[in-house]
């Protein structure tokens, strides 16, 4: 603003203010471009590498090659895909459906399903109970167990109740006066509205699915089955063996001389964050917005 | 706050509140009153049915989403006071498990652990994400603050599988960023990741990494609805950068910080499943083991399904308590609970 007449203190004060804020900046993105380094270097030189380094040692796509040909990645890319693809859309369907009906503030018992939303907010009775739960419904090593598991979030589902709300209720009754069915009234009139709200729950549904380790590993005895991140705990965290063995059979197939573990483990952990940095831009657009929009409320 | 109020006024006690108060926010939420001198209730209930069944039909995955994998588990839960049998029906044993966890010592610290841990991170991950705010909202240049907030989000959307491969490689004797800092210096290297003395502010400090930068959000967002004329009225006044943000921007967010520290203490006995159980190991296990982790090693790894279950219901209990004090008592404080 009054950038003319700055004092000596305050332009030290933006000079503090500007370095701290780079150093987080760095802190925060210095172990990704390191990985990123490691994937890239030229295997041989990779053990060499310091955890400081930004820049790949000698270039060298080895790595992507092996992981991209590595069977284990692939089913876990494509189970990953097919989970988080088939439990947003069921995720976005029916919590926006309920939000609606819930958002009418007519309906009957609407406040008793409310605060039945609520306890389960409340009260959780912990993972061995919902365990038992699969098994007696035979939902174990089966994909809908963890398409089904968190089916309608409350938290989301509170948070497009609240948006739905919002919309004017002239627009609703005019609707209905038309003679449009409920149905007919959410796909033409709270839908188009809704669509900011909506972005941003796909979104953090999506965020979800990608990211959750714990229930298919639970869920599944069978490996086929796991997603990118049960694959990943089980390569670089546990450091199964027998991933190791098979490795380094693919090395001999892939023909890359001497790939170790740390390059493996890089590309590994970049791998899955891919597609986490592909959809960053719209996350950034819609939650940053949803967020900021909420917190004013 | 309209959702509040609408409850508040239907509420089975809506007697209490003075019916002037009632018309008032009833016309201004522009509701129809004259529902209340109306016809008997069979026809009622018909109209109702003919009005509200197609939405029934729209909840209805939803309602036995929650029904099944919500109230279902809650149900199970009884597992808590039974044996299980393998043949035949399961055997009612009361306390049992509940007196049998805590007497083992493991328990004891494992609830120790937990208290610890989330104490630790609510005294210094807590203020980051404010004092970050505060930075943020003194850069000037719109362009800048845009920048450094867009990369400072995104460890917020990476899971604690992928968080914990870059600490455990960041941490590492050999070739981890942070000894080979430490080298650099003329440091000894430490092996973090296996020090029960470090192991602790590993989880503190890749808290701090996974949400200080979205959680500013928050923060600055509640800065951003600050009346700006209060700002001006200061400049007049001649205040400096410092003044401003003392007198104005610091109270301007006490609310929100009030709000979330509250929400932080009703999620106490959270202390992090997802981050420990890809942190741990061997060497440092009982530093860091927090009832979730005892009650997944328990009953999914080692197959004592009721003492697991009866952990497990322990902690739901005294969370859901927490959980409830926390609410009311943000109601009261700021007038915005937690939902």
């Amino acid at each position: 603003m009054a950038s003319q007449n700055r004092t000596g203190l305050e332009r030290a004060e933006s000079v503090i203010i500007v370095s701290v804020l780079l150093a987080l900046v760095v802190i925060t993105v210095q172990p990704i471009l390191n990985l990123l380094a490691i994937s890239l270097t030229e295997p041989a030189n990779a053990p060499g590498m310091s955890g400081l380094a930004v820049i790949p040692d000698g270039l060298s796509f080895d790595i992507w090659t092996l992981l991209a040909n590595h069977p284990a990645v692939q089913r876990g890319l494509i189970n990953s895909f097919f989970i988080t693809l088939t439990g947003t859309v069921l995720n976005v369907t029916c919590t926006a459906l309920m939000a609606w009906a819930l958002s009418r503030k007519n309906l009957p018992f609407r406040r008793t399903i409310f605060i039945l939303v609520l306890v389960t907010i409340v009260f959780e009775p912990g993972i061995i109970p919902d365990y038992f739960v699969m098994r007696r419904l035979g939902l174990l090593d089966e994909y809908a167990a963890v398409i089904i598991f968190k089916m309608v979030n409350a938290w989301y589902l509170i948070i497009l109740i609240r948006f739905f709300e919002e919309i004017p209720n002239e627009l609703i009754e005019a609707a209905e006066l038309d003679g449009a069915n409920p149905f007919q009234i959410f796909w033409r009139v709270v839908l188009p509205l809704a669509k900011p709200a909506l972005a941003t729950i796909t979104l953090f549904y999506v965020v979800y699915h990608w990211n959750d380790f714990l229930r298919p590993m639970i869920y599944f005895n069978d490996q086929d089955k796991w997603p990118l991140q049960v694959v990943l705990r089980q390569f670089v965290l546990v450091g199964d063996k027998a991933a190791i063995v098979g490795l380094e059979a693919m090395n001999n197939y892939t023909g890359a001389s001497q790939i170790d573990f740390k390059s493996f483990r890089a590309g590994m952990i970049l791998f899955t964050i891919l597609p986490v940095l592909a959809i960053y831009p719209l996350i950034l657009r819609y939650f940053t917005k949803g967020t900021m929009s909420g917190a004013v409320k | 706050m309209a959702q509040h109020t609408y409850d508040k006024i239907n509420s089975p006690h809506h007697g209490k509140v003075p019916s002037r108060v009632v018309s008032a926010v009833g016309s201004a939420l522009n509701e129809d009153w004259s529902d209340d001198f109306r016809e008997p209730r069979t026809a009622e209930f018909k109209d109702n049915f003919q009005k509200w069944w197609p939405y029934y039909l729209m909840m209805a995955p939803g309602l036995i989403y929650f029904a099944v994998f919500h109230y279902l588990p809650i149900w199970e839960a009884k597992l808590a006071f039974e044996d299980l049998r393998i043949i035949g029906p399961n055997v009612w044993v009361g306390l049992k498990h509940f007196v049998q966890l805590f007497a083992s010592p493991a328990f004891v610290e494992v609830l120790l652990n937990t208290l610890i841990i989330s104490a630790m991170k609510i005294a210094f991950v807590f203020p980051l994400p404010i004092l970050l705010a505060l930075l943020i909202n003194e850069v000037r240049s719109p362009r800048f603050r845009q920048s450094v907030q867009s990369v400072i989000y995104l460890p917020h959307f990476l899971s604690w599988v992928v968080i914990a491969g870059i600490f455990i490689g960041a941490l590492s004797p050999a070739d981890g960023a942070i000894n080979d800092l430490r080298d650099l210096v003329g440091l000894e290297r430490r092996g973090y990741m296996t020090d029960s003395g470090s192991i602790r502010w590993v989880l503190v400090w890749s808290e701090a990494w996974r949400s200080a930068g979205w959680d500013s959000l928050l923060y600055f967002a509640a800065i951003m609805s600050i009346d700006p004329q209060l700002y001006e009225a200061a400049e007049m006044d001649g205040a400096s950068r410092w003044h401003k943000m003392r007198h104005i921007t610091l109270p301007g967010i006490v609310p929100t910080i009030a709000t979330l520290f509250i929400l932080n203490v009703g999620l106490f006995l959270n202390a992090g499943f997802d981050q420990v159980f890809n942190l741990t190991n061997d060497a440092i296990q009982d530093k860091i083991d927090i009832i979730d982790t005892y009650v997944f090693r328990l009953g999914i790894t080692g197959g004592q399904f009721s003492l697991a279950t009866a952990a497990g219901l322990f902690k739901g209990v005294i969370g859901m308590v927490m959980m409830l004090s926390a609410h009311f008592l943000s109601k009261r404080l700021t007038g915005k609970g937690v939902w």
